[in-house]
């Protein structure tokens, strides 16, 4: 990569997991493109996408990894998990099935991750009322339980998907501001990128270059 | 594309499936699933030798499995794209948009191999040119050598 100034102050690395179908992919497009995909395919592995986000006058780089929700899939997306500093686990409010299968991708991801990694529960296709089989308050309910954040959104009509990455951001922040991530540890999912070295120094525009001190 | 084609297999995982794979291989009986997710580990790995182990894998894969296709011709990109050699990349990635040819996931890929392709290519004619250069510049040399050896045997 360019040894330049970085445009953002922190990289923070998203998850999104759930069953297959729910929509995982297209959150992501809307988020990443504002635009709905139709027609989306299952997602083959892992697909990635990125976008810069701000949060109280910081800049964020999300970087974020989109599992495969195929059954044969799963075993290896799992070690996409390690060092997530946010998890966005998704259902689809039309089909319950997806909902019970819940508590198996929260294992999942408690097992995996760190106890500080901010877990949002989206519960997709909020457009499809007529087809609703989940209500929104026994979601709810189960995300208070677990200490999840929690809202309804919608992919295709792109209600709450740009609140659902940046409420978890703006969580994932807070952490960082309180002290309860170590931004050393690589498994907090975060990498801080110090602010913009002056023009005059010629030595000091890439991050290896801190490690040097002899301090 | 770029994190796709450069992010590493934790060596645990790469052990882990590798150990499920070889267990398998014991008992003569390996599941299309285990030797895929074995490969796919393989293809993320750092070593350019494990990332052509991964494809061999594959493409054995693409022989036995027709359900499966999709994903080996996937990975078959990927893994090519990550040793670079694009044009093997290339033509999976043609073979996977002929059947899906909306795949967002295989058109940015192909897209990102496409650019590779065309820089390489650059690369290759602007070598060309600097060796015409370089030749253009030997036989300007021979013809100042001779013409000085000329002036020189009039001396």
């Amino acid at each position: 990569m360019s040894s330049g100034p970085y445009n953002y102050n922190y990289i923070f690395k998203y998850i999104i997991i759930g069953d297959m179908g729910v929509g995982k992919s297209c959150l992501l497009h809307q988020f990443t493109e504002k635009k709905f995909m139709a027609n989306c395919p299952h997602t083959i592995g892992v697909e990635f996408g990125t976008r810069i986000i701000e949060v109280a006058d910081k800049k964020i780089k999300l970087q974020i990894w989109d599992t495969a929700g195929q059954e044969r899939f799963r075993a290896v997306t799992r070690s996409y998990y390690r060092g997530a500093a946010g998890a966005l686990m998704v259902y689809d409010i039309t089909r319950r099935s997806t909902y019970n299968h819940l508590s198996s991708w929260l294992t999942d991801t408690r097992n995996l991750t760190n106890p500080n990694t901010v877990i949002f529960l989206i519960g997709n296709k909020s457009d499809l009322e007529s087809t609703r089989e989940v209500t929104y308050e026994e979601a709810k309910q189960f995300a208070d339980e677990n200490g999840l954040m929690f809202a309804e959104a919608s992919a295709m009509n792109g209600q709450n998907v740009e609140e659902a990455f940046l409420e978890t951001a703006r969580k994932i922040y807070q952490n960082i501001q309180e002290g309860r991530l170590d931004l050393n540890a690589s498994e907090s999912g975060v990498q801080h990128r110090p602010s913009q070295p002056g023009r005059t120094s010629l030595t000091s525009d890439t991050p290896n270059n801190k490690d040097q001190c002899s301090c | 594309m770029e994190e796709l084609l450069s992010e590493v297999v934790p060596q645990q995982d790469l052990e882990k499936f590798e150990k499920k794979y070889h267990q398998e291989l014991d008992q003569q009986s390996v599941s299309h699933r285990t030797q895929f997710e074995y490969a796919w580990c393989l293809v993320r790995s750092s070593y350019a030798p494990d990332i052509q182990k991964g494809i061999l894998l594959l493409e054995d894969l693409m022989t036995r499995d027709a359900d499966g296709k999709r994903d080996y011709i996937y990975y078959l990109a990927i893994g090519n794209a990550r040793i670079k050699q694009y044009s093997l990349a290339m033509k999976f990635c043609k073979a996977f948009l002929q059947i899906e040819p909306n795949n967002q996931q295989v058109i940015s890929l192909e897209q990102y191999v496409k650019d590779k392709l065309e820089k390489e290519s650059l690369k290759g004619i602007a070598v060309a040119g600097g060796a015409a250069l370089a030749l253009g510049g030997l036989i300007g040399l021979g013809i100042a050598l001779a013409k000085n050896r000329k002036t020189a045997n009039k001396d």
